[in-house]
Order: C-alpha cells, then sequence, then structure tokens
C-alpha cells in the first residue's frame, strides 16, 4: 500500500520559482490499479520521483508500506519496483544481464535471481530476445526490459511511470494483460499516462492531477458522477479544464 | 555501505567497458606502446644530434680568413670544415643556413704583431638551440688557440705559462652516471603520471555523467543500492582500469629499454622499481578517478564533463615547469604536494637514489588522504536530486 499526503515540490528555475506538484494527496491500495492522469508537464514524474525516493518532498510524506520514503528510503526502495520515466538500459549487456544486474543490486542470490528472469521471460514474452544485446532493440524490447528489471526482486508495489510510451498497439495490449496479472497477485500498482483511455481501461481508482494539483480522484463511476458527464472523457475535460495533452 | 553492492557494480562497469571492444584497444593497447616508442624516439634523436654535432666536422664559412692564415690552418686541423665567406654572413645566420661564422677583422695582424689581444667574431643566434654545440665547439677551439700561442709566447720570453693562470679550475661532478641518463627523460614523470592520473578518465565520465545522459542513472538509483555504494563501486572500476592501463604501461617502458639499451639510458627498470613506480602512482590513479567523479556528477553532460580535461591535462605538467623554471632541491614537504611529489620520487626512483622512509610516508599519507577527501566530496555530491535527472 502507498499512501501519499500532502505532499510539495517546487524547482527554481531561470523565470523564477516553479511549483511542479501542490499539495498531492492519494492512497494506491494492495489488489488495485491507481492511475495517475494528467496532461504532460501536470507533475505526475515529480509526484512518482518523490515516491520512489529519488526526491524529498518539502512538505508532506509518502509513506510505502507503512516505511516513510525519507527516513526509510532504503526501506522504501526495497518493497518497489519502479519503471521511471528514464529507462535507459545498458546496450552493451544482454537484457538478461541488465535485469540480472538490478537482482545483484537487490542483494539476491543468483538462484533466486534465475527462477525469477524465466519467470519474467514468459510473461513479458522475451524468451527471442531474453541473451542479445540491448543495443538496437525496439522501444517495446527496451521497456519489457526495463519492466523485468524493475520487477526481478518481486517487490509488493509496482510503480510504472508512462509505461506504454511509445509502444505499439500488440505490445501495449500484453503490457496491459501483464498489469493486470500484477493486480490478481494482489500488488500494488501506480501507473501514470497521459492517454485517458489507457487510465479508463485498467485503472480501478484514477487521480486526475492538472498543474500539480489533484483536481479529481475515484472510480470511474466517481468521476462520471462528480462531473454529471456520461463520457468519461468529457468529465476529464472538464475537471482539468481544458482537453489538452488528453490524446495519444 | 555493502561491499557487495559496491563489488557488484563495480564488476558490471568493467565489463560493461570490457565489451566496448574499440575504446579498450584505445586505452590498453596503444597509450601503453605508443609512450614508451615516442620516449624511446626522443632520446635517440636527441643522442643522435648530439653525437653527431659533437663529432662530425665542424662546417665553417670564414669571413677574412687571409688575415689569418696561421689560426685557419690550425682550425682544419682540429676537425673543422673551413669554408669560403659568404657574400652576406649575418643573413646566412638570420635565415638558418648556417649554425655559426667565424668572422677575422683586418686588424688581426697588426694586433697580433703588437701582442695586443686580437679580436676575431662568432656570428651566431644564440636563440636557436641547434646551433648551441656548433657554436660551443667553436668557441672552444677558439680558447685552445689562445691558450696554446700564449704559453707558447710566454715561454719565448723566459717565463712560465703557469704565472699567467693564478687559479686553475677543475670539476669533481658527483653526478653518479645513473643521474646523468635521468636527466635526459625529465619529461618521462610527466608522461606517467599523466596516464595515471587521466587513464581511466573516459570510463568515469561515462559511468557518471554517459550514465545520466542514458538515461540508466535513475532506475539504478531507485534499487535499495545506496549512492555511496553505486559512486564508489564506479570508483574502484575505474580505478582498476586505471592501474591495469598504468601497469602496460610500466612493462611496456620496461621492455623498451631492455630491447634498446643503445639508447644510452640504461635506467633502473628491475621489477623492484617498477613496483615502487606502481605504488608512486597508485594516489594519482584513485585522485584522478575522484576529481573526474566528482566534476561528472556536477557537471550538465558529458560533453561539459569532457570539456575539463582540457585542464586537468596541464595540472600534472605545473610542477614540471615550476622546477625547470625554478629548481629547488628536495625537500620533505615536497612529497605531500601531489604531481610534485610524484615527479620528485619517479625522479629518485629511476635515478637509484634512496627513497627514506619517512618521505615514503608522507607521500603516501599526502597521496591517498586527499583520494579519499575528494572521495567523500563525491559522495556528498552524489546526493544530490539534480544528479539523477536528465531532461
Amino acid at each position: 500500500m502507498i499512501e501519499v499526503r500532502n505532499v510539495h515540490k517546487s524547482f527554481t528555475s531561470k523565470s523564477g520559482r516553479v511549483i511542479a506538484v501542490d499539495d498531492v494527496s492519494f492512497t494506491a491500495r494492495d489488489g488495485e490499479i491507481t492511475g495517475l492522469l494528467g496532461p504532460n508537464g501536470a507533475g505526475k514524474t515529480t509526484t512518482l520521483r518523490m515516491l520512489y525516493t529519488l526526491m524529498k518532498p518539502e512538505t508532506g510524506s509518502v509513506s510505502v508500506d507503512g516505511f516513510d520514503a525519507v527516513r526509510d528510503a532504503e526501506a522504501v526502495r526495497r518493497r518497489l519496483g519502479v519503471l521511471p520515466d528514464a529507462r535507459g538500459v545498458y546496450k552493451r549487456l544482454t537484457a538478461r544481464e541488465n535485469i540480472e544486474y538490478f537482482g545483484r543490486l537487490h542483494q539476491m542470490d543468483e538462484g533466486a535471481i534465475a527462477s525469477r528472469i524465466v519467470l519474467l521471460s514468459r510473461a513479458l514474452d522475451m524468451n527471442d530476445f531474453l541473451d542479445r544485446p540491448t543495443e538496437g532493440f525496439s522501444q517495446g524490447q527496451r521497456t519489457k526490459t526495463a519492466i523485468a528489471r524493475a520487477l526481478v526482486h518481486d517487490p509488493r508495489n509496482v510503480v510504472l511511470d508512462e509505461p506504454t510510451n511509445g509502444l505499439d498497439v500488440m505490445t501495449t495490449r500484453s503490457m496491459r494483460q501483464f498489469l493486470e496479472g500484477l493486480r490478481t497477485e494482489g500488488r500494488c500498482v501506480i501507473f501514470s499516462s497521459h492517454i485517458m483511455q489507457e487510465i479508463a481501461a485498467l485503472c480501478d481508482r484514477i487521480v486526475v492531477i492538472a498543474k500539480g494539483r489533484v483536481v479529481a480522484q475515484g472510480t470511474a463511476d466517481d468521476l462520471r458522477a462528480q462531473t454529471g458527464e456520461d463520457n468519461l472523457e468529457n468529465a476529464f475535460v472538464k475537471v482539468i479544464g481544458s482537453d489538452e495533452g488528453l490524446h495519444s | 555501505m555493502r561491499m557487495a553492492v559496491v563489488v557488484t557494480v563495480m564488476m558490471k562497469e568493467l565489463r560493461d567497458l570490457f565489451r566496448d571492444k574499440r575504446t579498450v584497444r584505445i586505452a590498453l593497447v596503444m597509450g601503453p606502446l605508443f609512450m614508451p616508442l615516442l620516449m624511446l624516439g626522443i632520446i635517440t634523436m636527441s643522442e643522435k644530434r648530439v653525437n653527431t654535432q659533437l663529432e662530425k666536422p665542424l662546417d665553417l664559412p670564414v669571413v677574412g680568413s687571409q688575415y689569418a692564415p696561421n689560426l685557419v690552418k690550425w682550425l682544419a686541423g682540429q676537425n673543422v670544415n673551413v669554408l669560403a665567406a659568404p657574400a652576406d654572413p649575418d643573413g646566412e645566420i638570420r635565415s638558418q643556413h648556417r649554425d655559426v661564422i667565424l668572422s677575422i677583422g683586418k686588424d688581426y695582424p697588426e694586433d697580433w704583431h703588437k701582442g695586443i689581444p686580437a679580436r676575431v667574431e662568432i656570428v651566431e643566434d644564440s636563440s636557436r638551440r641547434d646551433a648551441e654545440i656548433p657554436v660551443e665547439r667553436l668557441e672552444r677551439l677558439l680558447k685552445t688557440y689562445s691558450t696554446t700561442v700564449g704559453s707558447l709566447r710566454l715561454l719565448a720570453r723566459g717565463v712560465s705559462p703557469s704565472v699567467a693562470t693564478a687559479v686553475r679550475i677543475a670539476h669533481r661532478d658527483l653526478a653518479t652516471p645513473e643521474s646523468k641518463r635521468g636527466l635526459a627523460l625529465s619529461f618521462l614523470p610527466y608522461l606517467l603520471i599523466l596516464s595515471s592520473f587521466l587513464g581511466g578518465a573516459h570510463l568515469v565520465i561515462d559511468a557518471t555523467a554517459g550514465e545520466r545522459e542514458r538515461q540508466s542513472l535513475e532506475p539504478l538509483l531507485a534499487t535499495p543500492a545506496s549512492r555511496e555504494a553505486i559512486m564508489s563501486g564506479k570508483i574502484a572500476g575505474a580505478c582498476v582500469f586505471g592501474l591495469l592501463a598504468l601497469m602496460l604501461t610500466l612493462a611496456a617502458f620496461k621492455i623498451s629499454f631492455q630491447l634498446f639499451p643503445q639508447s644510452g639510458t640504461k635506467l633502473d627498470v628491475s621489477i623492484v622499481t617498477m613496483l615502487k613506480l606502481l605504488l608512486v602512482l597508485a594516489p594519482v590513479v584513485l585522485l584522478g578517478t575522484t576529481l573526474l567523479t566528482l566534476i561528472a556528477a556536477s557537471a550538465k553532460s558529458v560533453k561539459e564533463a569532457q570539456s575539463y580535461m582540457s585542464l586537468l591535462m596541464l595540472m600534472p605538467l605545473v610542477p614540471t615547469i615550476l622546477l625547470l623554471v625554478n629548481p629547488i632541491k628536495d625537500q620533505v614537504w615536497m612529497f605531500a604536494v601531489p604531481f610534485l611529489a610524484q615527479n620528485q620520487l619517479i625522479m629518485k626512483l629511476l635515478r637509484l637514489e634512496i627513497v627514506t622512509a619517512q618521505e615514503w610516508a608522507i607521500y603516501l599519507a599526502g597521496g591517498f588522504g586527499l583520494g579519499i577527501l575528494l572521495w567523500l566530496a563525491a559522495a556528498r555530491l552524489y546526493h544530490r536530486e539534480k544528479l539523477a535527472i536528465s531532461a
């Protein structure tokens, strides 16, 4: 379970102070997929970065399975599988070696790493390219490698920043099935996207973020009821205030 | 910080690097091979120049040779090839056609007969280093001629020539043959220090700034591994690579100096000395990698980090230049100053001088101490939030 409570984050830029995340709160429960929906630049990535301890919130707190992300950063990272916005893989290593490296950083033993790779490779359909150097991989193959790498330690909580970015229709479909599999296993899954259809198809709960603030959250039905719109897309446009960046 | 994580990161960096065959070939084969060849080439060239300039007949155009036929005849007997006077002696020197020209004035015969010192002129360009030896040869010959004739004159007047010599100067040169050889190699320390200082540079810059640019640093920092452990693993990997390059360089030096002993520089290239050199240069490897990690962690891009390289390449040169301009004798404090210390120690070792235990202690404490300080500073930088984010 992941709880985000009133977090703030701002950056200094040339034009002055920019507030990236302004008082964001939400809870992601185990066995559910929580979707973070918002236009590009809404603060989704920054929120997630505070979640996986890359950044510290200025105020507010983040806890993962009861561990505080600032005080127990290492314990939090242990419980998280993270696919960040930046998902570079080492191109001179094979997909398997990339995954093994992260397994060792999680201090798993070699046997456990090998059996996890068998499992993940089957679930993500990676057998064809598992032992090839990742140089020259397609976007989909790279993303699959990065996801397998993030989940090698069998984490209870999974955070994916725009996992379907740049993937073709077939790969997106199999990714969707994979995420549903994670939910069935009882994991807590958070994933962010700027594509409304994707969030609507997968998520149990939706958190809509715009300009650094949570503008609406709940199930799809909650959102429809809140806005008085039957069509989910119209509901989103209404809460965000514009339809900017909501399409793929 | 867990050692297992440090080792995991180090092994991955080395494996990643060794897959990049071209970079490895340049760093491990070209460098160690090129440097000894360059050294040997320069040494052979300078020795050849000195030998030929000292031994081959000196080509000497003489202006006004008719005024001093005896002098000219004597010179011809001293391995000098007397040539006819050129039309424009000054122009010949300026245009570097001739190294040196002797000019005899028309007052020479008159002064000679009166017993007044007769005037001869050496025409030269003192800023031309390649003309130094011919000029010196001519000057020495003229002095010898002057003393010989002067002594004969005194003898003819019944006076012992030794009366005219109040003081007799003799040199007792205490330079050992080894230390004289060391003189020819004053730039060897720079080459060795530079290659250990920046030998692993590309690996270090690539491991921090490059990893961020390729977007793989953020996932790495999202693992439970602490940032110190990740950074330390990267530094350790670069140090291992740097030491490997250094060992190959030293081995290449040893082999090439043994293969070409005629290059006159029978330096001490025994295994023991090579191991001591390795010990002297090991802190430099640490210094280079930690300093570069510091730079790469604070730079915005690989390009920015690399632009510091030209500045870093000059750093080991500073003490060499200072010593060239203002030679000072060894003092204990020097062994705590980076680059200066290595410079002094390498020369001492190659010249077979004794390095005292105190000097070793100061040196190693200073070198590794500074390395550890930089390591800590880099660790602090690795904790900055901005580090992971490339956008």
